[in-house]
C-alpha cells in the first residue's frame, strides 16, 4: 500500500513537471483579457549563489513594471507583462530559460548577472533575440551582436578609475605601479583583461596580479608579495566580504593609509564599510555606476516609495535601484519600438517582433536619462553595446561614500582587436 | 536475469539479449517512436530541456561506471566534463577539426586526465579518494582560468554547431537527434560493460577490493580503467555540452555541478543501468517544476511576504530530495524493479 502511494506521488510529480515544462507561460501580472499586452522576459537569479544581488534587482524590476502599468498606464497604451524565471545562478538553467522566453513570445529579454547572460547569449545571438544585461563583462558585448549592457562592465570600472587616478591623484614621475587584487571569476577577470588590453596605452605598469576566493579569510600572503613591489595604487575587483578582508589586512600591514586603493563596483557598497569599519575604509576610492540611494534625482522619490511599500528590506540597497532602472530602460526601449513599428507587431513576440524591437527599439534609445538614477543610456552606437558608459568615482570619508566626480565616461576597449580575446 | 512468467530461454544468445520478449520489443520500438517524434510536437524550450537531459545522462552513465559499478567516489565530474568541453572548443575552433573527431578526442582527453587523478586510488579509497577528485575539479578549473592563451580565460570560447559533412546540427531539433543518439549508445555500452568480465571485475573491486585481489583481479588496473571510462563519458558529455551551448567558460563547470551529479546518481540508483536515466529525468524535471512554481505562487497568492515565492524553489527542491531519500533510499531504479515485478505478477500480486 505504502509502495503504491509512493509510486503514485512520484508519477504525479513527474507528470506535473513535464506538463508545466511544455505549458505556455504561467507568470504573474497577467493583465485582464482585452488589454493590449507586450511580454518582456526576465531571467533573474532570485536564488542561488548570487541571490544577494539577484533578489533585490529582480524585485526592483518587477516593482518598476507595476509602477509603469498601474500609474503610467503602460507604454503608449500597451501594458507590459513581465515573464520571469529564476535561474538559481545555474548556467545550464539560464540557457534553457532564454529558449522558454522565446517560446513565450517575449519581445526581448533582460538578464541580471553576467554569468547567466554568458549562458544565454549564444542562443539569443543565433536567434537574433535581443537582450539586455544589468551586470556585464566584456565578453558579452564584444564583438557587438544582439546583447546590450545596461551598465559599464567590470573592465570599464578599472579603465575609468585608472584614468581618474592618472589625472587627479598621481603626482609622481613616469608610470605609476599598480597591483590588482581580483576575485577568481569574471568579476575579477574582467578587470585583468581590461588592464591587459589598456594599461600600456593609459601609461600604467601592472606590477602584480593576485587572486582570491569569495570565501577568503586572509590575504596577508598576497599583500606581502604586493608590498615587496611597492605599488603606488592597488585596485580591487571583488565582492564586499573579501574586499573587507583585503582592506583589513592591508591596514594591518601598514600599506594603508599611504597607498591609494580603488575598488570596482561589485566591491564598493555600503556593506563594505559596515564589514571593514570606518577607520580601515577611510580614504578608499570606489567606482559605482549609479547615484547614491536618496540622492536628489527625478526618479528617486517614486522608486523609494515603491521600495518602502513593497520591499522595505531593500531600502538603501543600490541593487534594487539598478533593477528599477533596468525596467525603466526596458520601457523606453519599448516606447521607441512602438513609436516606429506599432505595438501590435511587438505583441506577437516572434522573430519579426524581435527584429523590430532591436532595430526600432534598442537602436533608437539615445541619451535616455533613466530619470537621473544612473548615467545616460545610449544603444545607438553599433560598435558599442554598452548603454551607460558612465561611472562615478566615490571616496569613503568618515564612513560615508562621497562622490568625487560627476559622470565619468569609461573608454570603450576594443577587446576583439586582441588575439587573446575569446573568439 | 529475471523474466516474465512463463518465459524461458532456449539459447545463450537469447539469455544474453537485453531485449528478450516480443512485448519488450514492441514497447522499445514504441518508446523510440515516441522519443524521436518529440521534435514534432515539443516547443523549443521542451527540446532544450530534453537536450540537457541527454547530455546529463551521458555524463551520469560515466559516473555510474566509476562510482556505481567500481565504487570509486568521484566528486570532480564537472571538472572532467570541462576537459572534454574545452577539447572540443579548442580543436574545433582553433584547428578546425570535424566534430566527430573532436567528440572522440574529447572523450580520450578527459579519460587521460581521469587516469592521472585516478592514480591515488592505488593508495587511498572512500572519502580520501573523494578529496583527490575534488582537487581535480579545482585544479582543472584553475588551469582553464590561467592558461588564457589557449582557453581565453574568463572570456570563454565560442563553439560552432556540430556538423557531420555538410549537415549542421544548429537547431534544437537536430541537436536533439544527435544528443539522444549519443546518449543511447552510451547507455548501451554501459549496460553491456556491466555484464562483461570487466564489469564483474568492477563490481568485485567495489564490494571488497581485498577479496577481488585474492581472486586474481588486478585491482589497480581496474580502478584506473574505471577512471578512464567514467571520465571518457564525462568528456563526451562535455563535448556535447559545448556544441549545445555554443560557448563555454569555466563557470559552467562548477563544484556544485559535481555534487549535483553525485546526487542524481544516488537518486537514480547506484550500479544499475536504468538508474542514471531515471535520476536525470527526475532531477531535471524537478528543476523545471520548481522553476515554474515561484511565478505561479506569486500570481495566485499576491499577499505573500516579500521574497517568499522566490525563495520557495530551493526549499521545494531540497524537500523533494529529502522525502525521496527517506521513502526510497535505494533509488528510483529499485522502484522501477518493484514496478516491473508487480507488472509481471499482475493480477496475482502475491
Amino acid at each position: 500500500m505504502r509502495r503504491s502511494k509512493v509510486t503514485l506521488c512520484l508519477a504525479v510529480l513527474l507528470v506535473a513537471a513535464l506538463a508545466m515544462s511544455v505549458l505556455p507561460s504561467c507568470n504573474p501580472a497577467t493583465p485582464p483579457a482585452g488589454e493590449k499586452v507586450i511580454k518582456l522576459g526576465l531571467s533573474v537569479p532570485f536564488t542561488g549563489a548570487a541571490a544577494e544581488k539577484g533578489a533585490p534587482i529582480g524585485q526592483g524590476q518587477l516593482d518598476a513594471f507595476k509602477y509603469i502599468n498601474d500609474e503610467l498606464g503602460g507604454v503608449e497604451g500597451y501594458k507590459i507583462e513581465p515573464v520571469w524565471y529564476d535561474t538559481a545562478y545555474d548556467s545550464a538553467k539560464a540557457t534553457t530559460i532564454v529558449k522558454k522566453l522565446m517560446d513565450d513570445g517575449c519581445a526581448f529579454f533582460t538578464v541580471v548577472s553576467s554569468k547567466d547572460m554568458n549562458a544565454s547569449k549564444e542562443a539569443a545571438n543565433r536567434a537574433a533575440f535581443p537582450g539586455m544585461v544589468c551586470f556585464s563583462s566584456p565578453s558579452l558585448t564584444h564583438p557587438p551582436m544582439h546583447i546590450y549592457a545596461q551598465l559599464p562592465d567590470y573592465g570599464d570600472d578599472w579603465a575609468a578609475f585608472a584614468r581618474y587616478y592618472l589625472q587627479n591623484i598621481w603626482k609622481g614621475e613616469g608610470k605609476p605601479k599598480m597591483a590588482l587584487m581580483l576575485l577568481n571569476n569574471s568579476t575579477g577577470y574582467g578587470v585583468r583583461d581590461a588592464a591587459r588590453a589598456a594599461a600600456d596605452e593609459l601609461g600604467i605598469e601592472i606590477v602584480a596580479v593576485e587572486e582570491h576566493t569569495a570565501t577568503t579569510i586572509s590575504e596577508t600572503d598576497a599583500l606581502t608579495r604586493i608590498k615587496d613591489k611597492s605599488p603606488d595604487v592597488i585596485f580591487i575587483s571583488s565582492t564586499p566580504a573579501p574586499t573587507a578582508v583585503i582592506l583589513k589586512n592591508a591596514y594591518d600591514l601598514k600599506m594603508t593609509p599611504g597607498t591609494t586603493v580603488g575598488c570596482a563596483h561589485a566591491s564598493f557598497t555600503k556593506a563594505l564599510i559596515d564589514l571593514a569599519g570606518k577607520d580601515v575604509t577611510q580614504g578608499i576610492y570606489g567606482v559605482y555606476p549609479t547615484v547614491n540611494w536618496g540622492d536628489n534625482v527625478p526618479g528617486m522619490a517614486k522608486m523609494m516609495e515603491y521600495c518602502d511599500t513593497r520591499h522595505p528590506e531593500y531600502a538603501g540597497n543600490n541593487d534594487y535601484l539598478i533593477g528599477w532602472a533596468s525596467s525603466l530602460i526596458n520601457a523606453e526601449t519599448l516606447r521607441q519600438a512602438i513609436k516606429v513599428s506599432g505595438g501590435d507587431s511587438l505583441m506577437k513576440g516572434d522573430a519579426a517582433a524581435w527584429a523590430l524591437a532591436e532595430k526600432n527599439g534598442f537602436m533608437n534609445v539615445k541619451n535616455y536619462d533613466v530619470e537621473g538614477l544612473h548615467g545616460p543610456v545610449d544603444f545607438s552606437n553599433p560598435v558599442d553595446k554598452r548603454g551607460s558608459k558612465s561611472v562615478k568615482i566615490f571616496q569613503v570619508q568618515d564612513g560615508k561614500m562621497v562622490s568625487q566626480t560627476g559622470w565619468v565616461d569609461a573608454p570603450n576597449i576594443l577587446y576583439e582587436n586582441f588575439d587573446w580575446f575569446g573568439k | 536475469m529475471s523474466l516474465p512468467c512463463g518465459i524461458r530461454n532456449y539459447s545463450y544468445n537469447t539469455d544474453m539479449a537485453i531485449i528478450r520478449t516480443r512485448t519488450q520489443w514492441v514497447l522499445f520500438i514504441l518508446f523510440l517512436l515516441f522519443l524521436y517524434t518529440m521534435p514534432l510536437y515539443l516547443p523549443r524550450f521542451g527540446l532544450d530541456v530534453m537536450n540537457l537531459m541527454g547530455i546529463t545522462i551521458v555524463s551520469i552513465v560515466g559516473l555510474n561506471i566509476l562510482v556505481g559499478y567500481c565504487g570509486q567516489l568521484s566528486i570532480g565530474h564537472a571538472g572532467f566534463m570541462a576537459v572534454g568541453a574545452y577539447t572540443t572548443a579548442i580543436l574545433g575552433s582553433s584547428l578546425g577539426l570535424p566534430f566527430l573527431v573532436c567528440l572522440i578526442l574529447s572523450g580520450f582527453s578527459a579519460g587521460l586526465v581521469g587516469l592521472l587523478f585516478g592514480m591515488p586510488s592505488l593508495r587511498v579509497k572512500g572519502f580520501y579518494l573523494a578529496i583527490t577528485t575534488i582537487a581535480a575539479q579545482f585544479i582543472i578549473i584553475w588551469i582553464i582560468n590561467h592558461w588564457t592563451d589557449v582557453t581565453h580565460g574568463s572570456m570563454g570560447i565560442s563553439v560552432a554547431p556540430a556538423g557531420i559533412g555538410p549537415y549542421q546540427f544548429d537547431s534544437e531539433a537536430s541537436q536533439f537527434y544527435l544528443i539522444m543518439s549519443v546518449a543511447g549508445l552510451s547507455i548501451l555500452f554501459a549496460t553491456n560493460l556491466a555484464r562483461s568480465r570487466i564489469g564483474r571485475a568492477f563490481i568485485a573491486v567495489r564490494d571488497n577490493d581485498l577479496a577481488a585481489e585474492v581472486m586474481g583481479i588486478n585491482v589497480f588496473s581496474y580502478k584506473l580503467l574505471a577512471f578512464f571510462l567514467g571520465c571518457f563519458f564525462a568528456g563526451i558529455a562535455g563535448s556535447l555540452f559545448a556544441q549545445w551551448r555554443g560557448n563555454i567558460t569555466s563557470e559552467d563547470f562548477t563544484f556544485g555541478q559535481s555534487i549535483l551529479y553525485i546526487g542524481i546518481l544516488i537518486i537514480g540508483g547506484l550500479g544499475t543501468a536504468i538508474g542514471p536515466i531515471l535520476g536525470v529525468v527526475f532531477i531535471r524535471l524537478l528543476e523545471q517544476f520548481v522553476m515554474f512554481l515561484s511565478p505561479m505562487i506569486e500570481r495566485i497568492f499576491s499577499g505573500l511576504p516579500s521574497g517568499f515565492a522566490t525563495g520557495l524553489s530551493p526549499l521545494v527542491f531540497g524537500l523533494a530530495m529529502i522525502v525521496f531519500l527517506v521513502f526510497e533510499p535505494r533509488g528510483l531504479a529499485h522502484r522501477w524493479q518493484l514496478f516491473k515485478a508487480s507488472y509481471r505478477m499482475w493480477p496475482f500480486s502475491y
